[in-house]
């Protein structure tokens, strides 16, 4: 040994702690702005739709304005059962505007995850440290997961909160379902977000890819819900599997719950692969 | 004895082709442990390209590269922890502070001596409480640098390092990698600055569309190059001084002129000293400048005469 490397090696002595997992850490303390940010606008929309339900339900004014409506329309808001508090719910906030705002937060965060670094020129700067590209996708897919169920917890939490105040008598096995579906469904979508920005190591692509997911998935349900002919498009929604019975009225089984976190880390596992390929940042 | 591991990078016919177009061309160099080694070329050259390969960033399309003994294709965080890379075109983003951003490499990376990064923002004057976005270019650069340097790792690959430095902190620079070296540590840089090579290096690779034109030692490259001359003597006629210098090999763009007193020339000469010395040792000289070559000026003369010399 050279008197060089021993100095080296005494110089390295004293040392700054690694912490664990240093890809997944920095992904939660970056994302922590956008996530409160989030969890406000969730906040915000519940607490605007949930507290006036008593005097939609009770009111025979809106019931025929529902049943003036167009049956096209109606279905594909889902607005049928309106009349329950779990229905409303269902139909107002995790079908529409809950599933608007989580889609969006789950495929911006998916797309920026390896697309936008890669794209940014950072991920480069990343893969030259002591990581593996596996690493790096595993431990921001666990974040991704983690943002999405914080989210989803926000969601059960509030709807929670205003469920005695707003006479919506949900049952709450129903309801910790019901939030774990819509924070499947979510992840499902950024998972695609996650995997398209892999592939391609360009942001656009992922949005594209994990938009299309809930898009399509949504559309799809609605053009079924309108015709018996068109009915196989269910089998196409993520959509429809996640919420097409239900579930804050009937609950769900494990198995659709499981198919839908079993399919996100599907899509991590194939963007990892798909990283681990090809060149990076070219 | 020397093995193959004394050297810390080995290059074997690396060749990587970006669909119809051919990036590198079999590129094959060696670089000796507690060496710095420099690419020149020209933007588009390869030298990102080969950096990228050597951190198995972009995967070869044939050829193979062996750093510290490893083979670097798919090698394991374990190889990349000795290495410190700064990419060429750095692009720090985000809310953190610069040192925030360093904890973070530092935790994949490390460990990484307590007072070090202190100590190298330092050098360099940079600010590491400033959030990274609100840096400026030269500021990022050295966030870079201060992240290649500073888990003190065997082989630094540096892709055009001192870009948007100022000159006084290139010169801080160049320091670092003296010291870098002297610690044993290898560096393997890369410039279209060829003066900066010229202080740094003591191995000079020149790249073009792909190929190394050729492997020197600086002073080797030196010598290869053109020395501008100027001189000027008393009693002689300007024909006559044009007649004992027009025919030493290697003259050109000879120019006599007379003076009042004798005879001036200037000329680009790239041949042996000696017969030129021999050459004006009976004249009168007033003056003699051999201006010391200047490598830019070599390499650019490779580029341009891209058959003279391979």
């Amino acid at each position: 040994m050279t008197a060089t490397r021993v100095r080296l090696a005494v110089d390295r002595l004293p040392l700054v702690r690694r912490t664990a997992l240093p890809i997944f850490t920095k992904s939660l303390v970056d994302g922590w702005r956008s996530l409160v940010g989030w969890s406000v606008g969730f906040t915000a929309a519940l607490s605007l739709y949930l507290p006036i339900f008593p005097s939609m339900s009770g009111n025979s004014q809106m019931q025929d304005l529902i049943d003036s409506l167009p049956s096209e329309l109606t279905s594909t808001l889902n607005y049928q059962q309106i009349d329950t508090g779990a229905g409303y719910t269902q139909s107002t906030f995790f079908g529409l505007m809950g599933f608007l705002l989580i889609s969006i937060a789950a495929i911006s965060w998916g797309a920026a995850a390896i697309g936008g670094d890669e794209e940014s020129g950072q991920l480069e700067l990343t893969l030259a440290h002591a990581v593996t590209r596996v690493e790096v996708v595993a431990q921001r897919f666990a974040a991704l997961t983690v943002k999405i169920l914080v989210l989803a917890l926000v969601a059960f939490v509030v709807i929670l909160l205003w469920n005695g105040p707003a006479e919506l008598d949900i049952d709450v096995a129903n309801l910790v379902e019901t939030c774990l579906l819509f924070g499947g469904l979510a992840l499902v979508c950024g998972s695609t977000a996650l995997l398209c920005g892999a592939i391609t190591g360009r942001r656009i692509w992922g949005i594209g890819g994990g938009a299309a997911v809930a898009v399509l998935g949504y559309v799809f349900n609605a053009i079924a819900n309108q015709s018996a002919d068109l009915e196989w498009l269910h089998d196409l929604s993520p959509y429809y599997a996640a919420f097409g019975n239900n579930p804050l009225t009937n609950g769900t089984d494990g198995w659709t719950l499981a198919l839908f976190y079993l399919a996100a880390l599907v899509l991590g596992a194939l963007a990892a692969l798909t990283l681990r390929q090809r060149d990076v940042g070219v | 004895m020397r093995t193959s591991s004394d050297n810390a990078i080995e290059a074997i016919q690396l060749a990587k082709s970006f669909g119809s177009t051919l990036a590198l061309d079999g590129v094959s160099f060696t670089v000796p442990r507690g060496s710095v080694f420099g690419v020149i070329g020209p933007n588009g050259a390869g030298k990102t390209t080969i950096m990228r390969a050597l951190l198995d960033l972009i995967r070869l399309t044939s050829g193979r590269a062996t750093l510290l003994g490893t083979d670097s294709r798919n090698a394991g965080p374990e190889l990349r922890r000795r290495i410190g890379f700064l990419p060429g075109e750095l692009n720090l983003k985000g809310r953190v502070t610069g040192r925030r951003l360093l904890r973070h490499y530092a935790n994949i990376s490390g460990p990484v001596r307590s007072g070090r990064v202190d100590e190298l923002a330092e050098r360099f004057g940079l600010d590491l409480d400033r959030t990274v976005r609100t840096l400026s270019k030269g500021n990022k650069q050295k966030l870079g640098i201060v992240q290649a340097f500073m888990h003190q790792p065997d082989l630094l690959v540096l892709d055009e390092p001192t870009s948007g430095l100022d000159p006084l902190m290139q010169q801080e620079f160049l320091a670092l990698v003296s010291e870098a070296r002297a610690a044993g540590q290898t560096v393997f840089l890369s410039s279209h600055v060829v003066s900066e090579i010229q202080q740094a290096a003591d191995e000079v690779a020149i790249l073009r569309d792909g190929r190394i034109i050729t492997v020197a030692g600086v002073e080797a490259l030196r010598d290869t190059a053109i020395r501008h001359l100027r001189l000027s003597a008393t009693d002689l006629t300007s024909a006559d001084l044009e007649g004992r210098l027009a025919n030493l090999a290697g003259m050109d763009e000879l120019d006599c002129r007379p003076t009042e007193t004798g005879a001036e020339a200037t000329a680009v000469f790239s041949g042996a000293i000696t017969p030129f010395v021999q050459a004006i040792a009976t004249l009168s000289l007033i003056d003699l400048v051999i201006e010391e070559p200047d490598l830019e000026e070599a390499v650019l003369r490779l580029y341009s005469a891209p058959e003279a010399r391979s």
